[in-house]
């Protein structure tokens, strides 16, 4: 059947595609301000810019703080994501064909910190380090795991979920171990689930707040931490600009490796 | 043999999920039932003082007042915008939808302390905006965009705005339209087909879209201290601020009242838009 095209149609139609291009300009405008702001040549962004230059790169690799902060940024999404993901899998792969009340709270349990407010998780596991005397790194580590197990957790139960259980079964009637069978048979099927996961603990990880908020310490700062406080006690200088572009740069190889490897509609799926 | 199989693959993820995230938790909640003690992190004596002085005193229940009006403000934003964009977003064809959400969840992925950036950029006193107004001669002096209730409320809706969308269009994605070519061949008209038909089977859409938009306001610290300044504290601001005085007790019960706040959201969402009758008879 044709739809008539009344004129409620048309309007509905023009409202919709209005609100869209307001959206993506309203999401997309300031994250592009950021990136040509730090091309400035100048000391305050102009716009348009006379002209490019890398000055606030060199700056911001210049600056000891920085610098640190975004080393010690990689290296914790690097640890974190792949712990979060072993951990994430080996309860993916214990939930996958399991079921009853104890199951789905299991279920529930590895999910809750998708929407727990993070901002009580950073209060409760500063307090409980205050109290048994955790070193800052470990510390901070262990936060970055628990807000991304979820997401290596969600992205394997799904693999796991469609997988054909007649292939491990298959495994084992040929003489494997569990073992054997979840390395040779499980791990390889699942295996663009686990990476998708590990990317996305790794995205969520290099710009979490609100945990590292409180968690970070004297001289172990995260980059989105150390932006926030350059921010806060220095003001809005084009350095942060480079250092957010830094930032961005890093997500959009990250995008691109996913695309590459497990495909956008995983990425669509995921969230 | 199997169950000691099983029992190895739980026990790690179960271990990281209860010692850093329920412990820690449940071990707030006893520190929130105390008095505060200058040498320890807490005193000995179990009271509810804490939450009473919250509750009765008005410099905070401003607070709460305050930070449930943005997040009512943010959250129908996100709705009114939202709606339509996923609207549009679903109706595209299946290659290109793939290509708008991704470019709606590119941006979750930024730091939001990045995004909030790009807004203090935009409307800081020689920021963006101020400085298009000046050329185009239509104010003299910078305007006071930043550090308002305002500021906090554009930049937050528009950073959570692609939870909204995303989660609307996945839904009227998946929608039957049979449905809606049903309505208009019974002689309903557009407006009356999507008050009737497309609205309430998308309120799975709408309820997930909601609690995300809500629950993440709640906790935007850092969006809302960037953007709104010490003049436009939302309550999560008193948390911190509370932990910066060593105040655990007091953070710890402010806390909970802002998880008091998002369960009792939550709970008003799930009984308000039901979104669990919509899948039983959905397809």
């Amino acid at each position: 059947m044709k739809r008539p095209m009344t004129r409620a149609w048309t309007a509905g139609a023009l409202l919709r595609a209005l609100a869209t291009i307001v959206a993506f300009a309203l999401i997309v405008v300031p994250i592009l301000i950021v990136v040509v702001a730090a091309f400035s040549p100048n000391d305050y962004f102009q716009f348009p810019p006379p002209r490019l230059s890398i000055r606030w790169f060199v700056e911001f690799f210049g600056l000891v703080n920085m610098r640190n902060a975004f080393l010690l940024s990689v290296e914790l999404a690097l640890a974190s994501a792949t712990i979060a993901t072993i951990l994430g899998t080996l309860a993916a792969l214990f939930l996958a064909r399991r079921r009853g009340a104890v199951n789905a709270l299991l279920q529930s349990l590895f999910l809750a910190p998708l929407v727990f407010p993070t901002i009580i998780l950073g209060v409760a596991l500063l307090l409980l380090y205050k109290t048994i005397g955790m070193p800052v790194f470990a510390g901070l580590l262990l936060a970055h795991c628990v807000v991304g197990m979820p997401y290596g957790f969600r992205t394997v139960l799904a693999s796991a979920q469609a997988l054909d259980p007649a292939l491990e079964e298959a495994g084992q009637s040929l003489g494997a171990g569990p073992l054997r069978t979840l390395l040779l048979v499980t791990l390889p099927l699942i295996w663009p689930g686990v990476l998708a996961g590990w990317l996305f603990a790794f995205i969520v990880s290099f710009g979490e707040l609100n945990t590292a908020l409180f968690l970070t310490g004297p001289g172990i700062t995260t980059l989105p931490i150390e932006i926030f406080s350059y921010l806060q006690f220095q003001g809005s200088q084009l350095v942060i600009a480079a250092a957010s572009s830094v930032q961005i740069a890093l997500i959009v190889i990250l995008v691109a490796v996913i695309e590459r490897v497990v495909g956008i509609a995983r990425i669509t799926r995921a969230r | 043999m199997k169950s000691t199989w099983a029992w190895f693959l739980l026990a790690p993820p179960l271990a990281l999920a209860l010692v850093f995230f329920v412990v820690p938790v449940v071990y707030l909640f006893w520190v929130s039932l105390h008095a505060a003690s200058t040498s320890e992190l807490y005193g000995a004596a179990l009271t509810l003082r804490n939450y009473t002085d919250v509750l009765g005193d008005s410099f905070y229940l401003t607070i709460v007042r305050r930070t449930l009006g943005v997040a009512a403000v943010i959250l129908g934003l996100c709705l009114v915008i939202g709606y339509p964009v996923a609207y549009f977003v679903a109706l595209l064809p299946p290659r290109r939808r793939m290509l708008a959400i991704l470019l709606l969840l590119f941006p979750l992925m930024v730091s939001n302390v990045v995004r909030a950036y790009g807004w203090v950029a935009l409307l800081e006193r020689r920021g963006v905006v101020n400085t298009a107004l000046r050329d185009l001669h239509l104010t003299d002096a910078p305007l006071e965009l930043l550090y308002t209730p305002s500021a906090v409320v554009v930049a937050l809706m528009t950073i959570l705005l692609p939870y909204m969308v995303i989660s609307i269009a996945n839904t009227l994605a998946a929608l039957d339209r049979r449905y809606e070519e049903a309505a208009q061949a019974l002689g309903a008209g557009p407006v009356r087909t999507f008050l009737h038909v497309t609205l309430p089977l998308s309120t799975p859409g709408v309820a997930s879209g909601a609690l995300l938009v809500f629950l993440l306001t709640l906790s935007a610290y850092v969006t809302i201290t960037l953007l709104g300044g010490p003049r436009s504290k939302l309550l999560v601001s008193l948390i911190y601020d509370s932990v910066t005085a060593f105040q655990w007790p007091r953070a710890a019960a402010l806390a909970f009242v802002l998880l008091a706040l998002a369960l009792g959201f939550t709970a008003l969402i799930l009984a308000l838009l039901r979104p669990g009758r919509v899948q039983g008879s959905g397809r």
